[in-house]
């Protein structure tokens, strides 16, 4: 007993964590250090020469803020307003829409039949591979022999088919609308978990106060549920960041189609002409600067509901620590 | 009710790849096999007697059941011929050169029984076969390719670029080079594209891919009088080196309900190998008249309705071919009167597509074209890794020069222009002058005509002066550009603009 | 009273009124979410023809046999090759992520230790780094290594998922009690026993929630592989995939939607079997976190 007491428990830590320290070293560290590296040197050209630190190891920085030669912002910016362009106008109808149906799935006066279903049909699109989706979308919007050409013409709502893959609005509100559609159930199903996580005396005392649906929905439900908005609102913009597969291959990733996004400009930079690393790696080192950014916004909305628990736990372990001390 | 839903899925998805699985053992044995011999899956083609040797059978019996295959494109994961200890490493985009190593080896079995060549194929979708190319050249050792394949989109860089110090001259590992081009008569511009920087001829292409109007005879009788060539070369202003004569024509077919072109690519072919300047000049960017004239072609061809606005090698490009495109504009049905191209789009890709007497089968002709192209090619080079090794240089030294400089009946080149390839006529022109002397390219898809006639005069045009390091994304770019004015999206300057900040950001001048 | 009943009236009429449109949109959604699967399905028992014809249908065609024959000659597209990778990855990936993740979370929940703090820090700070910001160092090394087609680079970095060690140590805070682990300890087990016959047992729920999700995420990964594998043989499914939109399938339009099938349809089968816990999970997740 007394020699058990003695063993020194901490080194276990270390040792758990040992795998995840080693791997997070060799995957996620060196790579960004070798990332880190790469932009300041002269690796480019499909056989990068000998590494070596550029003259002006700021170079490939600058170039990604230059301005292109006809007046307009870079290509690395705009890549980034792409990204964010289609990242937003999916995220407001994406949350709006999920709100609404998470309201509606529980409302307590209301209560609607096939929850079950219409949930496990909402989130479908999302456990679907991203790659066939947007393969899949791409042939459904075909041109000019093409389902929903078909179909618009059809109807007669379209008097000859529409070549949608040829215009930047057409083509990112499509992107938009399939980043949409994949994600308004992940969001809604989130956000009726936070939902009915709410005391559910605040709404009876709210009923007898005589509050409608409405003023419930917009003093209640929506302040409690911030926090998880808040989480899924920055959790969706750093996926948004890294946005690649569906744009990608439903637009080929082109520019001129606004469906370059980040990682595909990071993506073609270093993989096609010109086969420039340094510059994607400059790239790369930019919106990581902008997703540990993001980062540390999401880590304070969430410290302090978290330090409250810890802080809690620990209070607990300790009283239960001195009772158990007490009992030996 | 779900797990009902999902039982049936269940069922289909089982059913459908049990029998995916049936047919993909076949396939498989057929490229596992070292001595690949006829499986059932294929046996159902007419075109295996001769086949039987090429792993990528499949590519031929396509051409003739669906049809789509094209060498260009179809691709296989790793075939494997011959038996020996001595591996080859092979990399290339078709199954086009694997094919002529089957042939090779049936030749010469003493080779067969001695090499062991893996060929590793894969599309050029997304430069994804350069990107494997690439590394596994850099990468050396054992993954290192020994021969490999690069099409004229982008072969430069393998001569005369980045990669170039890794291709071989042919005269390290074949005797007397030069003596045997001239006597073959290899057509220049393939030596040209082929030679590197330093003048050492290091890549060499087995095809002469000059390019010529391909037009359907009946709507030719009916809007222009006539449907030999002869007619029609005066209708469209053949060899005028403008493209005055060819809307006016396109006018006359537009009356008499035709489209003229099916794609804006099939016009692009030709203005981007009528070029006579490349797109980049020492570093900095430089527009070619004929490529310039692309944007307005593309204007004309919209704005008065002349194309059925296909997207090449699409479906609606291949519904053209068949004549049942639609014409976009009022979406009816409206037959296309010509497409762009070299012997291999007539093999390989029309050939698929107009099989029957219905969908164009003999109906179509060969002339030369309002302005002179050509498009396209596979050229070979040999790492020189490879040539060091004096077992793999027997093989690479007898097998290229076979491929790519035997002139004689017994060549490559004498069996690719004959058909003796195949049985279902695919009569390509190839490289060698001394070779297409020699060879009669007649055939009953287009009506008995010889077309070979067309594509030799062809040949005087095509020039290598068009090409440069940087056409692989260029030429896409300035495509979309076309595009973009031609339907009106954006006004002419606003693209070339465009154009010329893509330029700068892959490295150019501007 | 009198009044306080037509307003009760009145509630239940707009009640009807509201739950119609619940349900209108609803319904309206569910066909969006199913109608372009179904799209799919339907015509991959079509003709090319037919679906030249008309692109859209509800009924099946007969020409399913033929796709799947015309499908399966095309060596490009190899469904069972990127199912195989897929599930040795993904598969691989999962067993690592869950378990290494509940080690990870386990020894933050159950040891004090130094750099603790410091360690659960950074973390948090790397939950949420995407693959795209570390590609390139990543693939240079992999590349002069000569580590690139290996699934070994797709497959080790598991280990280090923050996210699900961050999962995983909310849950254990509300689901192990130490003194269990403490009777343990007396009962003279060793930590990594204990760990391996205690408390993984007790974390079984979070795992099943953690193991599908990283299963699926690995699953539906495109941009690592796509960097990093070069040979056919390694392809992973999404590869597989974006290769249908090559130039080989776009003359047959009835195999790119077979095609397509084929690799939705094993995770719709999952998915219907499933749902009720990855729905569950998917709460579950966003409460915890």
């Amino acid at each position: 007993m007394k020699r058990r007491k003695l063993v020194n428990y901490s080194k276990y830590g270390y040792l758990f964590a040992i795998p995840f320290i080693l791997a997070f070293l060799i995957f996620t560290l060196y790579p960004i250090c070798y990332t880190i590296l790469i932009a300041f040197t002269n690796q480019e050209g499909v056989i990068p020469p000998k590494i070596k630190l550029l003259k002006d190891p700021l170079s490939c920085f600058k170039y990604l803020f230059k301005k292109r030669n006809s007046g307009k912002i870079s290509y690395f910016l705009d890549s980034l307003i792409a990204t964010a362009k289609i990242w937003i106008v999916n995220f407001i109808p994406q949350l709006g829409l999920a709100l609404l149906l998470s309201a509606w799935f529980t409302d307590n006066r209301v209560k609607v039949k096939a929850q079950g279903f219409y949930k496990v049909v909402f989130y479908l699109p999302n456990i679907i591979t991203a790659a066939t989706v947007a393969i899949l979308f791409r042939t459904l919007f075909g041109y000019p022999i093409g389902p929903v050409n078909d179909i618009l013409t059809s109807l007669k709502i379209l008097k000859t088919p529409y070549y949608f893959l040829n215009k930047p609005k057409s083509t990112r509100a499509i992107i938009e609308f399939i980043q949409c559609w994949q994600w308004y159930g992940s969001t809604m199903i989130t956000l009726i978990a936070a939902v009915i996580g709410i005391n559910p005396e605040i709404f009876e005392a709210a009923e007898i106060d005589g509050a409608n649906r409405w003023r419930k929905f917009w003093n209640i439900t929506l302040p409690s549920v911030r926090p998880i908005m808040l989480f899924t609102l920055v959790t969706s913009m750093i996926g948004g960041l890294s946005m690649f597969d569906i744009p990608l291959l439903f637009a080929e990733g082109r520019q001129d189609l606004g469906a370059q996004t980040v990682a595909i400009y990071i993506y073609n930079t270093s993989f096609k002409q010109p086969y420039k690393y340094n510059r994607s790696a400059a790239a790369s080192i930019v919106l990581f600067l902008i997703i540990i950014a993001l980062s540390v916004a999401l880590f304070y909305v969430m410290r302090d509901k978290d330090a409250a628990k810890l802080e809690k736990m620990r209070k607990a372990e300790l009283k239960r620590a001195k009772a158990l001390g007490r009992g030996v | 009710m779900k797990k009902i839903v999902a039982s049936i899925l269940c069922f289909t998805l089982c059913a459908g790849m049990i029998a995916g699985c049936d047919d993909k053992k076949d396939t498989t044995k057929a490229t596992e096999g070292t001595q690949p011999t006829q499986t059932e899956s294929q046996a159902d083609t007419e075109s295996q007697a001769d086949t039987e040797s090429q792993a990528d059978t499949e590519s031929q019996a396509d051409t003739e059941s669906e049809g789509e295959s094209t060498a260009k494109t179809d691709t296989t994961a790793v075939l494997s011929m011959g038996t020996g200890d001595i591996a080859i490493n092979v990399y290339a985009m078709s199954n086009e050169v694997p094919g002529m190593i089957e042939e090779f080896f049936k030749r010469n079995p003493d080779m067969a029984s001695k090499y062991k060549v893996t060929a590793l194929v894969s599309n050029n979708d997304g430069n994804g076969y350069e990107t494997k190319l690439n590394a596994a050249l850099s990468a050396g050792g054992d993954i290192a390719p020994d021969l490999y394949v690069a099409e004229a989109d982008y072969i430069l860089p393998y001569t005369q670029g980045d990669l170039s110090s890794f291709a071989a001259p042919y005269s390290s590992f074949i005797d007397g080079v030069d003596g045997k081009i001239t006597e073959a008569d290899i057509a220049k511009y393939t030596v040209e594209l082929g030679t590197n920087t330093s003048g050492e001829l290091v890549a060499l292409c087995y095809q002469c891919t000059g390019g010529a109007m391909i037009y359907s005879a009946k709507i030719a009788k009916e809007v222009f009088g006539g449907d030999d060539p002869a007619t029609v070369e005066a209708a469209i202003g053949a060899g005028s080196g403008s493209w005055d004569k060819f809307i006016e024509a396109a006018g006359k077919l537009k009356e008499k309900g035709y489209a003229t072109v099916s794609a804006l690519g099939d016009l692009w072919n030709v203005c981007e190998k009528a070029a006579q300047t490349p797109w980049v000049v020492d570093g900095a960017l430089k527009i070619d008249p004929q490529r310039e004239k692309y944007l307005d072609l593309c204007k004309t061809f919209i704005d008065n309705d002349y194309t059925n606005d296909a997207a090449a090698w699409n479906e609606s490009w291949y519904a053209d071919m068949q004549g049942v495109g639609k014409d976009p504009q009022t979406n009816e049905t409206r037959k296309c009167f010509c497409f762009f191209g070299p012997a291999w789009l007539i093999n390989y890709v029309m050939g698929g597509q107009s099989t029957t007497e219905e969908t164009g089968f003999g109906d179509w002709r060969v002339c030369q074209p309002p302005v002179g192209f050509w498009w396209g090619g596979s050229w070979l080079c040999v790492n020189k890794a490879a040539v060091e090794n004096a077992d793999k240089k027997a093989f690479l030294s007898k097998f290229v020069e076979w491929v790519t400089l035997d002139c004689t009946k017994d060549g490559l080149q004498y069996a690719w222009a004959n058909g003796l390839m195949n049985e279902n006529g695919t009569k390509d022109t190839v490289a060698s002058g001394t070779v297409m002397k020699m060879s009669d390219g007649s055939m009953a898809f287009l009506g008995g005509q010889n077309p070979f006639d067309a594509f030799v005069k062809a040949t005087a045009f095509a020039s290598a002066k068009c090409k440069s390091l940087y056409d692989a994304s260029l030429n896409g770019t300035w495509q979309n550009c076309g595009s973009a004015y031609g339907h009106g999206d954006k006004d002419k300057d606003t693209v070339i603009a465009e154009f010329k900040d893509a330029a700068a950001e892959i490295g150019l001048e501007v | 009273m009198a009044s306080n009943q037509v307003a009760l009236h009145s509630k239940t009429k707009s009640d009807i009124a509201f739950k119609t449109t619940i349900y209108i949109v609803c319904t309206i959604l569910a066909i969006l979410s199913l109608f372009p699967f179904v799209v799919m399905l339907v015509n991959a028992t079509r003709s090319t023809a037919q679906i030249q014809a008309h692109a859209v249908s509800l009924i099946p065609g007969s020409s399913l046999s033929k796709n799947i024959k015309i499908l399966s000659t095309k060596k490009t597209f190899q469904p069972l090759v990127g199912m195989k990778n897929s599930l040795i990855i993904s598969a691989s990936t999962t067993i690592l992520t869950v378990y290494f993740a509940s080690l990870t979370a386990y020894a933050i929940f159950a040891y004090d230790w130094k750099l603790k703090k410091a360690f659960f820090g950074l973390i948090m700070g790397i939950m949420m780094l995407p693959g795209t910001v570390t590609m390139i160092g990543f693939y240079r090394a992999c590349y002069q290594f000569h580590l690139t087609d290996n699934k070994l680079m797709l497959i080790l970095p598991a280990i280090a998922a923050p996210m699900t060690v961050f999962f995983m140590k909310q849950y254990l805070e509300g689901a192990l009690s130490m003194d269990i682990v403490e009777s343990a300890r007396i009962d003279g087990a060793g930590e990594f026993r204990t760990f391996n016959s205690i408390v993984l047992p007790i974390m079984k729920p979070a795992m099943a929630t953690q193991a599908i999700f990283a299963f699926v995420g690995s699953w539906n990964n495109y941009f690592m592989p796509r960097i990093l594998m070069n040979k056919q043989k390694n392809y992973t499914m999404p590869i597989m995939v974006a290769l249908l939109n090559g130039d080989i399938y776009k003359t047959e339009f009835g195999c790119i939607y077979l095609g397509l099938s084929m690799t939705a349809l094993p995770l719709i089968i999952i998915y219907l079997f499933l749902s009720k816990y990855i729905v569950s999970g998917v709460a579950l997740g966003s409460v915890k976190g």
